[in-house]
C-alpha cells in the first residue's frame, strides 16, 4: 500500500481515538489529515482509514463524495475560491469571477462557491483556504501577481 | 442601541487569550455556577426565556430538561456549522472570544450532567477554529478543562468538510459519526438528539455564548433585554446593499429599518431599499413597504409572513434583480440540498433550471405555473426543513414581486 500517515499524524490519529466514543467518528478528521499531507484523498487513503476506523472502504468513500471540500484528484494549481452566493453576488462577484479567469486561470484554480460567512466582507474569496474579504481587481492584481 | 451582551469582549485586542479574557471577565461565571444545583440551573435558563439562536428559536431550557432527563452517557454539541448565507455572527465568538464560548460549554455540560462536548466548525472557518482551539488548549492547561478542573469537561473541535445542510442538527450528529450528511426522521414527542445512540443536546454558539451572562445575573436581568417572548439580545447582522455592513448585537423587538440605517449605514450609494431578506436565505423575502414598523422578533417577523431565522439580514437596493436574486438563491439550494428525499433533489433543481428561462427573458406562463407546483411539492414532503424553506422562499418571491417575473415572459 503506497499511502501511509506520517509519524507526526500517526501520533494525532492516537489521540483521536481517545477523543471519540466510537472510531467511525474519526472518518472526517482522518479524510483531513491524509488530504493536509497528500493535497488531496488517494484511493490507499481511503484504504488505509478504512482499515483504522473498521468500516469498509466503500463507506469511506460515499463520505468523501458526500463533502465538497474533499479532492479525490490532486491539485495542479493553487486554489481561489470565489464567493457566489447573494451578498457577494450584490456586491460584485460576478466581475471578479470573470476578471480572475481572463488573468489568472493559468495559475490558479478559480472556483465558485457557495457561501463562506463572509457577507460583511463581500466581495471575498480565499486564496489557499485563507480568507480574503472585500476584495477588488487592483488588490487581487497585485496579491496574485 | 447596541446591547453588548455576548460581543463585550469582541473590541478588546487578543480577547481570544486566556490572560486577556481573563482580565476583561472570563470564567468569571463558574463561582455561581457551582454554587447551584445542575437543576437550578435548568430552571433560571427556562426562566430567562432563552430561545436558540442558530435559526429555529426553540426554547433552550425545554432542550436541556430533555436531554437532562434521559438515561445515558451525555453529549453536548455546539453547532458551528454557520452555512445560512447572510449570516456569520458565530465565527466572530469563535475567533474574537473563544473564551465565552468554552464558559458557556462548562456551564450547559455542568446542567445537563455532561462530561464531554463536540464543537462541529464548518470546514470553511479552519483559521477560526484554530483560534478557538488554541483557546481550548489554554483552557486545559489553565485547569478550566479536562480531568484537574472543577468540573470535568472536554472539548473536541471538529471539523466538517463543506455541507450546508450538516448545520441541520440531526445531519449534524450523522456527519459527526463519520456519515454522508443525510438528516434523520423527527420523532412525534419531544426527545433530545441522539449520538451514537446517547442522549444529546445540540445547541448553537451563541446560545451557549449566552448562558455565562445569565447564570452570572439571573434570569430576570436577561429578560431586562428584549421582548417578553424573544426576550435578551442577538447578535444581528446586515449585508447586501448597505455602507456599513457588519454585526451589531442589539436587543430583540428593534426596529428592522432603525437597524439598517444606524448601524448597516442604510442604503448604499443613496439609493432607495427595495427588499430585505430579514434573517439568512431561507427566510422569505419582505419588501420595503412592508417593513416599515417590523420590530425584529421571531413573533413580529412571523406575523408578516416571514422568519426572523438567523437575524441575518441581506438588503437590496432599488436596483437589484428580483429574478437575479432568486436564481441565486436557487442555484444555492440546488447545490446544496443532501439528495436523500426525492421532492427535495428533483425540485431544487428543476426550479433552479426554470430560473435560467426567466433570466433569458425567455420563459412563458407555463413555467410560471411549474415553478408554482414545483414549490408546492417540496412543502411539507421530505425529512428535514431544506425543501420548505426552499419552497417558502419562491413563494415569497413570488408573492411580492410576480411583476418582474411576469416581465420576464416572452
Amino acid at each position: 500500500m503506497s499511502f501511509s500517515f506520517n509519524e507526526e499524524n500517526t501520533l494525532k490519529i492516537k489521540t483521536l481515538i481517545q477523543s471519540y466514543p466510537q472510531k467511525r467518528s474519526l472518518i472526517l478528521p482522518l479524510l483531513w489529515l491524509a488530504q493536509k499531507q497528500d493535497s488531496y484523498i488517494c484511493d490507499d487513503a481511503m484504504q488505509k482509514i478504512s482499515e483504522i476506523v473498521e468500516i469498509p472502504y466503500m463507506h469511506i468513500y460515499s463520505v468523501v463524495t458526500f463533502y465538497t471540500m474533499f479532492r479525490l484528484k490532486r491539485p495542479q494549481k493553487r486554489i481561489i475560491e470565489v464567493c457566489r452566493t447573494l451578498s457577494c453576488e450584490l456586491n460584485g462577484s460576478e466581475e471578479i469571477k470573470t476578471y480572475l479567469d481572463s488573468n489568472h486561470s493559468d495559475e490558479y484554480e478559480i472556483i465558485e462557491v457557495e457561501c463562506m460567512g463572509a457577507c460583511s466582507g463581500a466581495p471575498m474569496c480565499t486564496l489557499d483556504g485563507k480568507y480574503m474579504e472585500n476584495i477588488t481587481k487592483e488588490e487581487l492584481a497585485k496579491v496574485l501577481k | 442601541m447596541i446591547t453588548k451582551i455576548v460581543s463585550k469582549n469582541f473590541d478588546i485586542k487578543d480577547s481570544f487569550k486566556i490572560d486577556v479574557a481573563l482580565k476583561n471577565g472570563a470564567y468569571s461565571s463558574l463561582d455561581t455556577l457551582f454554587s447551584k444545583k445542575p437543576q437550578e440551573l435548568i430552571d433560571t435558563i427556562t426562566q430567562s426565556g432563552l430561545r436558540g439562536k442558530g435559526g429555529g428559536g426553540a426554547l433552550a431550557g425545554g432542550k436541556w430538561q430533555l436531554a437532562s432527563d434521559h438515561k445515558g452517557i451525555k453529549y453536548l454539541v455546539v453547532n458551528a456549522d454557520e452555512s445560512e448565507p447572510g449570516t456569520f455572527k458565530d465565527r466572530r465568538i469563535l475567533s474574537l472570544d473563544p473564551h465565552l464560548l468554552i464558559e458557556g460549554i462548562i456551564a450547559t455540560c455542568y446542567a445537563i450532567a455532561s462530561h464531554s462536548s463536540y464543537i462541529y466548525v464548518r470546514g470553511e472557518y479552519e483559521e477560526f477554529s484554530d483560534v478557538l482551539q488554541f483557546a481550548i488548549d489554554e483552557a486545559y492547561d489553565r485547569k478550566y478543562l479536562g480531568v484537574d478542573a472543577r468540573y470535568r469537561v472536554d472539548i473536541v473541535v471538529h471539523r466538517g468538510a463543506g455541507a450546508y445542510i450538516c448545520g441541520e442538527k440531526s445531519a449534524l450528529l450523522e456527519s459527526l459519526e463519520g456519515n454522508r450528511g443525510h438528516p434523520r426522521l423527527k420523532p412525534h414527542t419531544p426527545s433530545p438528539e441522539f449520538y451514537f445512540s446517547e442522549p444529546t443536546l445540540v445547541n448553537n454558539v451563541e446560545t451557549i455564548a449566552s448562558v455565562p451572562f445569565i447564570v452570572k445575573n439571573g434570569a430576570e436581568s436577561y429578560r431586562e433585554y428584549g421582548t417578553e417572548k424573544s426576550p435578551g439580545t442577538l447578535l444581528f447582522a446586515v449585508s447586501g446593499n448597505v455602507n456599513s455592513p457588519g454585526v451589531y448585537e442589539v436587543p430583540f423587538g428593534t426596529g428592522m429599518l432603525e437597524y439598517i440605517e444606524k448601524l448597516g449605514g442604510g442604503v448604499k450609494n443613496g439609493k432607495k431599499l427595495k427588499a430585505v431578506i430579514p434573517g439568512g436565505a431561507s427566510t422569505p423575502i419582505l419588501p420595503a413597504n412592508l417593513i416599515k414598523d417590523v420590530k425584529l422578533d421571531y413573533e413580529n417577523l412571523r406575523d408578516i409572513g416571514s422568519a426572523l431565522g438567523t437575524g441575518g439580514m441581506i438588503v437590496l437596493d432599488e436596483d437589484a434583480s428580483i429574478v437575479k436574486a432568486l436564481k441565486n438563491l436557487l442555484r444555492f439550494y440546488h447545490h446544496e440540498s443532501c439528495g436523500q428525499c426525492t421532492p427535495c433533489r428533483e425540485g431544487t433543481a428543476w426550479s433552479d433550471k426554470i430560473l435560467d428561462k426567466f433570466i433569458a427573458k425567455d420563459a412563458s406562463r407555463q413555467d410560471l405555473e411549474v415553478l408554482r407546483s414545483v414549490s408546492n411539492s417540496m412543502n411539507g414532503k421530505t425529512i428535514c426543513v431544506f425543501a420548505p424553506a426552499a419552497s417558502g422562499v419562491i413563494d415569497g418571491f413570488l408573492k411580492h414581486f410576480e411583476s418582474e417575473f411576469l416581465e420576464c415572459i416572452k
